[in-house]
């Protein structure tokens, strides 16, 4: 694997692997091992899967921007909750149909993506002023939507049943596969963007601003556009996550399209499996989607010496905090990388 | 070709170890309990959070309801068979609420009652309108609930905009009546539907009637914790009655606020109010909520099982009995009623049985529980009561007053 | 390597001393920074009192707009209080500290617990959350933080959200989610210039002053204090004269988090005890810390007064808008036009 920069920050930071072409076929391999999957499981588990579906694709789109693009994004709660409010807002008031209420929320998350970005690039904003930046943006959306009579203020929307079910409206009987089926085609395809991304020219400049922004700008790489062209696919990728989750739950408000516990929940994933990398934003889902559950499951009847618990909340999100960081401080690239480096060197 | 398979496995494993893990829940929908012997029931209520208070007094009341039922025989058509109350946390949240209702559905549930606040039980009906269950609203006031033609959701409460019409009119008749008509009144209320819904179907009908309402000031019930700002608003404003419509915690911060600030008005009236009403209020405001009215949905204390009903809480908790768990209370006997009269435990079955509902409730009505084509329970109406020497008394309908209302309430 | 805005002051009390020592200011290059300065100072005095009338003349009545006022001020000193050890951690340790609220909500509930159970009077309940506090930061700083020094900014970030979800979560297991109170034994209203104010604000606001002026004393008086704006000034330097580093790194940490434990002393008979109060707390910290400019702890204080009452006058110039949103409002315009800060060094 050929290391960029010299600096030290340039080591320290993973790069996903070529060749490309493998990336692609595990991709197309993992899709088809995938499809049966909601036909075998029990209606319970159900809930679960699409979670973890959920959760991948916002982090997935997450780790575009702060992962490959190395800009920390600490309010990804805004794009995701302009997907979500956008769909919702055009089929309860317009009855438009969710599908072209997605490409709607992508058109404005994206946008929003490149206007605040390009403020924060042109204000000079780094680091940690930046990651704040992109959080007091999040919040104030979702104060914004709280107060506002345009969007239902804080009752938020509810999705209009349909009478039967309807590819057209993304509407289907609570236990059926076709919401899996469609969360997984979304997700194969960002996984498949990120990797045709990376690959491209826009994703290669990306990686090397990343690394050192004043090389790559010496290098003649005109940085900010390749940096809003990333803020941008990280935007869209996470808006139609948000389009979705409203089409699955049938209701979005401020708190859940805004708060910051989206915005966690898009980082999470990536930093547990791996920033930077391709597969640790998937396999970061795929541990923290069924722990709400399984904690849920376990306080619901808990064993003698936890009883006083019984009922209560909180021990899947604590349970979150102390695996981000032990992450942090002992596999700080995430377990995908760690992982990586012991199994698959050639 | 590795990483496929890694990742592959990693998927299905954690699925597959919280499908051992997880505690027996069958297959896909519900069609009823298992043996016949025991028909579930779910209350879904806020046992934690900020309405923890009400939505445990309300799983009390649906507890209460199916130990009554049991003990008179249980659904005898059914050969005897018992209710089984299965009690799950909506903690205040409608997804959270959302979830649990997919849950207990899926655990054989055949009907639900719940859920107080009116964005939860929005999500709830959503759930029990695509499983087809049955879902009786004892607590939650929003319109918009029964407005979109769900089949499967009933009310039993009256709603939002019933009560704040008749809010208004009781208003009206009263101020008349006591030399002193009602001008303008100033609408303090949480932010929320249940809020804003009482307050619009208030302010038109007071339009109608001919007095101003405004300014209207709203807050977040889960978060406030002083409300001094808005009362110094209403002082400034020349209003001569202050309604509010809120949740318990918050009501209790009002008389607070209002005892600090002492906004020159004729009354603090409640308008489905959560707090004012209540035998908790004035124990726990002592001088500072004496004469607050509150226009709301009220047990019928002049009827003797209500009476029993409001001893045998006492007995068994050591708390006064709250509004909320009466209708609950009254939402699993027309479960449980409709079960009788359908001769059976499947949901769809049921809910044919609810729409031909004529059931004798606790609650002070205009007349039996009986559901119209939306769902809303006609013969709901609210009453108008007051806090007069630390006790809640009941005083407008004249027909069901337990004493004369005294206004003006305060200084003024 | 903190990837942070060039020209922030990383250090300092206050300001003036930092231009006096700037080593290659000559004296009219030093006497122009200091106009600069005077400039900022000027201007920021200048929008205050532009709003202050706005806001009269904007209200229903002066009454109102007193209110406000009277109430941010009050309020804005507590948020002076928690933004300084926040402040500190930054100047001294580098670390954006994202578990601050959390700490804070530890307090309260401790706070909470003394008086629900042991009847303590809420005040007295400082003598033990000030020094718990303490112990907890302290220990969390060795054990957990040490580990993360000197890495990207991002993993503080991340460690120190970890800690807060800990936490928060923690107490919500623990304790539950059902909203609870502090009563202020003795608590009255009390008129203020005309608008009325609890007493428990008024007292929480010169607790909150009394606490910041004992910390400055501390900063400035001390040899612990000396030691600690070295380290900040020049980490290597401090440690080439012989302090040692991972104690007071640990020591600013403790005392940072004690500050936000004061706090929640202060504000527990003001505000609902519940486990989310932590995280409002941390939000306004966050953002009087860059008005004040990051490290500035005399810039924190009076951030706090400012974020106060840009707080309140929010709700009579956006009514119906959350008073939060003129926070945001206010938060976004300084990062954008002068993130170093109203009162942090020019670049």
């Amino acid at each position: 694997m050929t290391q960029t920069a010299t600096t030290d920050r340039a080591a320290s930071k993973p790069l996903p692997r070529k060749p490309w072409n493998r990336h692609l076929l595990a991709i197309a391999v993992l899709a088809v091992l995938m499809v049966p999957v909601p036909l075998l499981l029990p209606a319970s588990q159900q809930s679960i899967a699409m979670r973890v579906l959920i959760f991948a694709l916002m982090s997935v789109g997450w780790n575009i921007m702060s992962g490959f693009g190395g800009m920390f994004s600490f309010g990804h709660a805004s794009y995701f909750g302009l997907g979500a409010y956008t769909s919702a807002w055009l089929l309860v008031e317009s009855e438009v149909s969710p599908w072209i209420g997605m490409a709607a929320g992508v058109l404005v998350a994206s946008v929003f993506a490149v206007v605040s970005g390009f403020l924060a690039l042109r204000y000079r904003l780094k680091g940690a002023y930046f990651a704040l930046a992109t959080f007091a943006f999040a919040e104030m959306f979702r104060l914004l939507a709280t107060n506002t009579d345009l969007v239902n203020r804080a009752e938020g929307y509810h999705v209009p049943l349909k009478v039967d079910e309807s590819w057209w409206w993304m509407q289907f009987a609570p236990t059926s596969p076709n919401y899996f089926w469609i969360a997984l085609a979304l997700l194969i395809a960002a996984l498949a963007i990120s990797v045709l991304f990376l690959r491209s020219r826009t994703g290669q400049f990306a990686l090397a601003v990343r690394d050192d922004q004043d090389a790559a700008a010496a290098l003649g790489i005109p940085v900010i556009r390749y940096k809003l062209l990333t803020m941008a696919l990280s935007a869209a990728i996470t808006s139609v996550a948000g389009a979705f989750y409203v089409q699955y739950y049938l209701f979005i408000d401020p708190d859940l399209a805004f708060g910051s516990a989206v915005s966690i929940q898009a980082i999470l994933p990536a930093v547990i499996g791996g920033v930077g990398t391709i597969w640790g934003p998937v396999l970061g889902a795929v541990i923290l989607g069924p722990l709400s559950d399984m904690t849920a499951t376990l306080l619901r009847n808990p064993p003698e010496f936890l009883a006083f618990l019984a009922g209560r909340g909180g021990l899947d999100v604590m349970i979150y905090g102390v695996l981000l960081i032990i992450i942090i401080l002992v596999l700080p690239q995430g377990i995908y990388s760690a992982v990586r480096e012991r199994w698959f060197r050639p | 070709m590795k990483k496929a398979w890694f990742v592959g496995v990693a998927l299905v494993a954690p699925l597959a170890l919280t499908a051992c893990g997880d505690s027996g829940t069958g297959g896909g929908g519900a069609t009823g309990g298992g043996s016949g012997e025991t028909i579930k029931i779910a209350s879904l209520h806020p046992l934690s959070g900020a309405a923890a208070a009400d939505g445990q007094q309300m799983d009390n009341g649906a507890k209460l309801a199916a130990e009554a039922i049991n003990a008179a025989g249980g659904i005898k058509s059914l050969g005897g068979a018992k209710i089984e109350i299965v009690s799950a946390d909506s903690q205040g949240k409608p997804e959270v609420g959302q979830s649990e209702a997919q849950r207990v559905i899926q655990d054989g549930a055949v009907g639900i009652v719940g859920a107080y606040q009116s964005a939860v039980s929005a999500n709830i009906a959503t759930v029990a309108e695509r499983n087809k269950v049955p879902f009786v609203i004892d607590v939650s006031s929003a319109d918009s609930i029964l407005s979109q033609g769900y089949k499967y959701t009933f009310r039993v409460q009256p709603s939002a905009s019933v009560i704040g019409q008749q809010g208004a009119q009781y208003l009206f008749d009263m101020s008349k009546a006591a030399g002193k008509p009602v001008k303008k009144v100033a609408f303090l209320h949480e932010q929320g539907p249940f809020g804003t819904g009482v307050r619009d179907a208030f302010t038109k009908k007071a339009t109608e009637l001919g007095f101003e309402v405004g300014p209207a000031l709203s807050y977040d019930a889960a978060s406030v914790a002083d409300l001094t700002t808005q009362m110094t608003q209403v002082k400034a404003s020349g209003a001569d009655v202050l309604a509010v419509t809120g949740y318990y915690r918050d009501g209790v911060l009002v008389a607070k606020a209002v005892n600090s600030v002492k906004p020159p008005v004729n009354a603090v009236y409640g308008v489905a109010n959560g707090a004012f009403d209540l035998p908790q209020f004035p124990k726990e405001t002592g001088a500072a909520g004496e004469g607050y009215f509150d226009a709301n949905y009220h047990p019928d204390y002049t009827k003797q099982t209500t009476k029993d009903l409001a001893a045998l809480y006492k007995s068994k908790y050591n708390d006064d009995i709250r509004t909320g768990a009466v209708l609950s209370y009254d939402a699993v006997r027309v479960l449980a009623d409709a079960m009788e009269r359908a001769k059976s435990k499947e949901p769809q079955k049921i809910r044919e049985a609810i729409t031909q509902t004529n059931l004798e409730s606790l609650m002070a009505q205009s007349g039996p529980i009986a559901f119209d084509e939306k769902g809303e329970n006609k013969g709901a109406i609210p009453i108008l009561m007051q806090v007069q020497k630390g006790v809640v008394n009941q005083v407008w309908p004249a027909d069901l007053a337990q004493a004369e209302p005294t206004y003006p309430a305060m200084g003024g | 390597m903190a990837d942070h805005q060039q020209g922030v002051s990383s250090s300092g009390v206050a300001p003036e001393e930092d231009l006096s020592t700037t080593q290659t200011a000559t004296v009219g290059q030093s006497r122009r920074l200091v106009d600069a300065f005077t400039r900022s100072r000027l201007i920021v005095v200048a929008v205050i009192a532009t709003a202050v009338v706005l806001a009269y003349l904007r209200a229903d009545s002066p009454v109102i707009a007193t209110q406000a006022i009277v109430t941010g001020l009050l309020i804005g000193g507590v948020y002076g209080l928690v933004a300084m050890g926040l402040t500190l951690i930054f100047g001294v340790l580098d670390i954006v500290n994202f578990a601050h609220g959390a700490f804070l909500a530890v307090a309260l509930f401790i706070t909470w617990w003394l008086v629900s159970s042991m009847g303590f009077h809420p005040y007295l309940t400082m003598l033990a959350t000030a020094p718990i506090m303490f112990a907890l930061g302290y220990a969390v700083q060795r054990g957990i933080l040490s580990g993360a020094m000197g890495k990207p900014l991002e993993n503080q970030l991340l460690i120190t959200l970890g800690i807060s979800l800990v936490l928060e979560n923690a107490l919500l297991l623990f304790f539950g989610a059902n909203p609870r109170a502090v009563a202020l034994p003795g608590n009255q209203t009390v008129g203020v210039l005309g608008a009325v104010a609890d007493l428990s604000r008024i007292l929480a606001f010169v607790g909150a002053l009394i606490l910041a002026g004992l910390l400055f004393l501390v900063l400035q008086r001390t040899r612990l204090g000396t030691a600690i704006r070295a380290v900040a000034a020049n980490d290597t330097g401090a440690q080439l004269v012989g302090i040692d580093t991972r104690r007071i790194y640990a020591l600013t940490f403790a005392i940072g988090t004690a500050c936000a434990g004061a706090a929640g002393t202060l504000v527990a008979p003001l505000v609902t005890v519940e486990p989310s109060t932590g995280a409002l707390f941390n939000i306004v910290a966050f953002v009087v810390v860059v008005i004040g400019g990051m490290g500035n702890v005399v810039g924190a204080l009076v951030g706090g007064l400012i974020i106060g009452l840009a707080e309140q006058l929010g709700t009579i110039f956006l009514p119906g808008q959350s008073p939060l949103l003129s926070v945001f409002i206010v938060f976004v315009l300084v990062l954008f036009l002068r993130p170093q800060g109203l009162f942090g060094r020019t670049s």
